[in-house]
C-alpha cells in the first residue's frame, strides 16, 4: 500500500505534538478555575430551597464548561496555525512526505482530544459535587419534613422522586456531550478561518463573532425576517446566514438539561448528526483554502 | 535498483517563474523569472546571489512550499505537487524555528515520526544526529532556549535524520560559529563520497567553491551565470602555479624564466578565492 497517501501514525503524531503544546502553554489551568466555580456554586447558597440550589449548581457549572469549551476551541485553534506559520515550523513539517490535509486534521485532532479530556474531567468533578449537594439537600430535606411532623412514607418518595430527577442523571452527561460537539463545530470553524486569516487576532475575532451569530440565529431569524417582508428576500437572508454561520441553537439543550428535562434519544442523534456535517464542511473547505496556500 | 544513466536526475526546475501577488492596488512583485536548472545525482550544486535574488524561493517551489505562477519543478522525476517526492528529501530552510515547547530530543523524534521512523530506530538516530551535530548537551532543553547556530544544528540534524537521498541547505553555516560551520562543510564533503546529492546556498563563498561540483549565479530573480565550477572560474589564457615553501630566490628565477621566454607575469602572492570575484562581476549588471 501507499504510505503516503493517508497515515493514521502521522495524524496522531501531529496531534500528539499539538495536545503536548496545548498542555505545556498551560491552558489546562483553565480547569483549576472551573472546580473552584464549581465547588463555590455547589455550597455557597445553603438558604435557597432545594430545588433552585440543585439548578443554580447546575446553571453555573454548564456556564463555567460552555465557556471553557468555547474559548478552547477558539484560542487554540486560532493560536496554532498562524503561529507554525509565523515561526516558520510549517516548512520542517511540510517539506516532510505530509500531506496538508493530515497536517489540517492532526492540528483539529489535537484541540478536539484536548476539549474532550477538559470536559471529561470537569465532568467528573461536577458529577461528584452534584451528587454530594444532592445528597445532603435530601438529608436535610427529610430533617425538615421531620421537625414538621409531616414526614409520611409518600413525602419522602416524592422528595426522593423530585430530587432525583434535578440531581445527577445520565442527562448530565448529555448535557457535557452537547458542549463537546458545539466546541467541535467551533474548532473547525476556527481552523477554516485560520487558514485564510493573516494573524492570530484577526482569527480569534471572527470566530467569536460568527460563534454570537452562530447562537443567535434564530433570534435573528424572527427578529429581522418577521412581518411584511418579501418571501425570497426572507428565504435568501436564511440560507446567507445558515452558509455563513453554524446553526449553534441544535447545541441548546442545556436550558431542558438545567430544568430537568429528559434529552430525547433523537435531539442527541440530530446533534451529533450537526455536529458532524459542520465539521465535514469546514475541514473540507480549511483543506481547499490550505491546499492553495503559500507558505 | 541499478543506479542507470537515463534515471531522472536528482532535482529539475523547469521554466520556473514566482510572481507573489501582495494586496489590492500594489505592485506584484517578480521574484524568480524564467528559471531553469538541473541537478544531477550525486552533484553539490551551490546556489549564490545577492539577497532577494530569488534562491530561497527557488528552494521551496522545489519542495511544493509554494506553487510555481509559471513552470514546473521535480524531485528524482516526480513533481514537487506530490507529496511522495518529498520522501527522499532533507531540507534546512533559512533561519529554521521548530516547536518551542519541545526539547531538542524531542523535536527529532517528532520529525522522525512524520517521515515514518519509529521504536529503538528512529531513538538510535536521533541521539546520533544530536551528536553529529553537537547538541548532545542540548538534548533535553527546551527549543525555546536556543541559540541561533544551535537552532540551526538542529535544523541540519532534522534534515538528515532519516537519510534522505537529497539534502537541501539553505544558508547551512549562517550563525553558526567557525568550528561548526567548518564542519558542516566536511559534512557536506562526507555526503558527497556517499553519493548523496546537495543544494546548497550560502553567502560565505570560499566554501561554496570548496564543496560544490556546479554553481548557478542568481541576480534579480534570474541565473545570470550556471555551470562546472572549475570552467566558471577559470580564465583561459591565464594559468596558475601553487607552490608550497617557494623561496622568494625561486619565484624570482621563475619569472625571469617565464619573461624570457615570451610569457606576462601577472601576479604572485597567496592563492585567493576567485569565486568571490566572478560573483562581483556577474552580479552587478545593472538592473533590467
Ligand atoms: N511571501 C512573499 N511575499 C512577497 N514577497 C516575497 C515573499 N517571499 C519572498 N519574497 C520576495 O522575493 C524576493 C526573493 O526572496 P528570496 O527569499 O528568495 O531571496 P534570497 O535569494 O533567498 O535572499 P537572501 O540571500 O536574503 O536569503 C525578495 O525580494 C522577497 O522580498
Ligand atoms: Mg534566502
Amino acid at each position: 500500500m501507499n504510505s503516503n497517501s493517508f497515515s493514521p501514525a502521522r495524524i496522531w503524531t501531529l496531534a500528539a505534538a499539538t495536545v503536548t503544546q496545548l498542555v505545556r502553554m498551560k491552558i489546562m489551568a483553565f480547569l483549576v478555575v472551573f472546580c473552584v466555580i464549581v465547588v463555590a456554586a455547589g455550597f455557597a447558597f445553603p438558604v435557597m430551597n432545594p430545588e433552585q440550589q440543585l439548578k443554580l449548581l447546575k446553571d453555573v457549572s454548564f456556564g463555567a464548561l460552555q465557556i471553557f469549551s468555547v474559548v478552547i476551541a477558539i484560542v487554540s485553534t486560532a493560536l496554532l496555525l498562524p503561529r507554525d506559520l509565523e515561526d516558520r515550523t510549517l516548512y520542517t513539517i511540510l517539506s516532510k512526505p505530509v500531506p496538508r490535509y493530515e497536517y489540517l486534521l492532526g492540528k483539529l485532532i489535537g484541540v478536539l482530544l484536548l476539549i474532550g479530556a477538559g470536559l471529561v474531567l470537569m465532568d467528573i468533578a461536577f458529577s461528584a459535587v452534584l451528587w454530594l449537594r444532592q445528597s445532603l439537600v435530601l438529608v436535610q430535606s427529610v430533617a425538615a419534613l421531620k421537625q414538621e411532623g409531616v414526614a409520611t412514607p409518600e413525602a419522602i418518595a416524592q422528595l426522593n422522586e423530585f430530587v432525583g430527577k434535578q440531581g445527577l442523571t445520565w442527562n448530565i452527561h448529555l448535557g457535557v456531550l452537547a458542549i463537546f460537539l458545539k466546541a467541535s463545530v467551533i474548532a473547525a470553524l476556527s481552523l477554516m478561518i485560520s487558514c485564510f486569516a493573516s494573524s492570530t487576532l484577526f482569527t480569534v475575532v471572527i470566530s467569536l463573532l460568527v460563534t454570537i451569530i452562530g447562537h443567535g440565529q434564530g433570534l435573528i431569524r424572527e427578529y429581522f425576517f418577521s412581518e411584511g417582508m418579501n418571501q425570497i428576500i426572507k428565504k435568501l437572508g436564511s440560507a446567507m446566514l445558515a452558509i455563513l454561520t453554524p446553526d449553534l441553537g441544535v447545541f441548546d439543550v442545556l436550558d431542558n438539561v438545567i430544568n430537568g428535562e429528559i434529552v430525547s434519544a433523537f435531539s442527541a442523534g440530530v446533534m451529533i448528526g450537526t455536529a458532524a456535517l459542520y465539521v465535514t464542511g469546514y475541514v473540507l473547505v480549511s483543506h481547499l483554502l490550505f491546499v492553495e496556500k503559500e507558505l | 535498483m541499478p543506479d542507470s544513466t537515463s534515471s531522472p536526475p536528482a532535482v529539475t526546475v523547469e521554466n520556473l517563474t514566482k510572481v507573489f501577488k501582495s494586496g489590492l492596488g500594489k505592485q506584484a512583485f517578480v521574484a524568480v523569472r524564467d528559471l531553469s536548472l538541473t541537478v544531477q545525482k550525486g552533484e553539490v550544486y551551490g546556489l549564490i546571489g545577492p539577497n532577494g535574488s530569488g534562491k530561497s524561493t527557488t528552494m521551496k517551489a522545489i519542495l511544493g512550499l509554494l506553487s510555481p505562477t509559471v513552470g514546473k519543478t521535480t524531485i528524482f522525476g516526480k513533481s514537487s505537487t506530490e507529496v511522495e517526492s518529498r520522501r527522499d528529501v532533507g531540507f534546512l530552510p533559512e533561519n529554521p524555528y521548530f516547536y518551542k515547547h519541545l526539547s531538542g530530543l524531542e523535536t527529532l523524534l517528532f520529525y522522525g515520526r512524520l517521515c515514518s521512523m519509529s521504536g529503538r530506530d528512529l531513538q538510535d538516530k536521533a541521539r546520533e544526529m544530536l551528536a553529529l551535530t553537537g547538541l548532545e548537551d542540548a538534548a533535553n532543553r527546551r527549543v525555546a532556549g536556543f541559540s541561533k547556530g544551535m537552532l540551526q544544528r538542529l535544523g541540519l540534524a532534522q534534515a538528515l535524520l532519516h537519510e534522505p537521498r537529497l539534502i537541501i541547505l539553505d544558508e547551512p553555516t549562517a550563525g553558526v560559529d567557525p568550528a561548526g560551520s567548518r564542519k558542516i562543510r566536511d559534512l557536506i564533503m562526507g555526503f558527497k563520497e556517499r553519493g548523496i546529492t546537495v543544494l546548497v546556498t550560502s553567502h560565505l563563498l570560499e566554501q561554496i567553491q570548496e564543496v560544490c561540483d556546479r554553481v548557478g549565479i542568481m541576480a534579480h530573480g534570474r541565473m545570470v551565470r550556471e555551470g562546472k565550477l572549475d570552467d566558471l572560474i577559470a580564465v583561459e589564457n591565464e594559468t596558475e602555479l601553487i607552490l608550497a615553501d617557494a623561496s622568494p630566490d625561486l619565484l624570482a628565477e621563475i619569472r625571469t624564466l617565464a619573461e624570457s621566454k615570451g610569457a606576462k607575469w601577472i601576479r604572485s602572492g597567496h592563492s585567493r578565492t576567485t569565486l568571490e570575484r566572478l560573483f562581483l562581476e556577474s552580479t552587478e549588471e545593472p538592473k533590467s
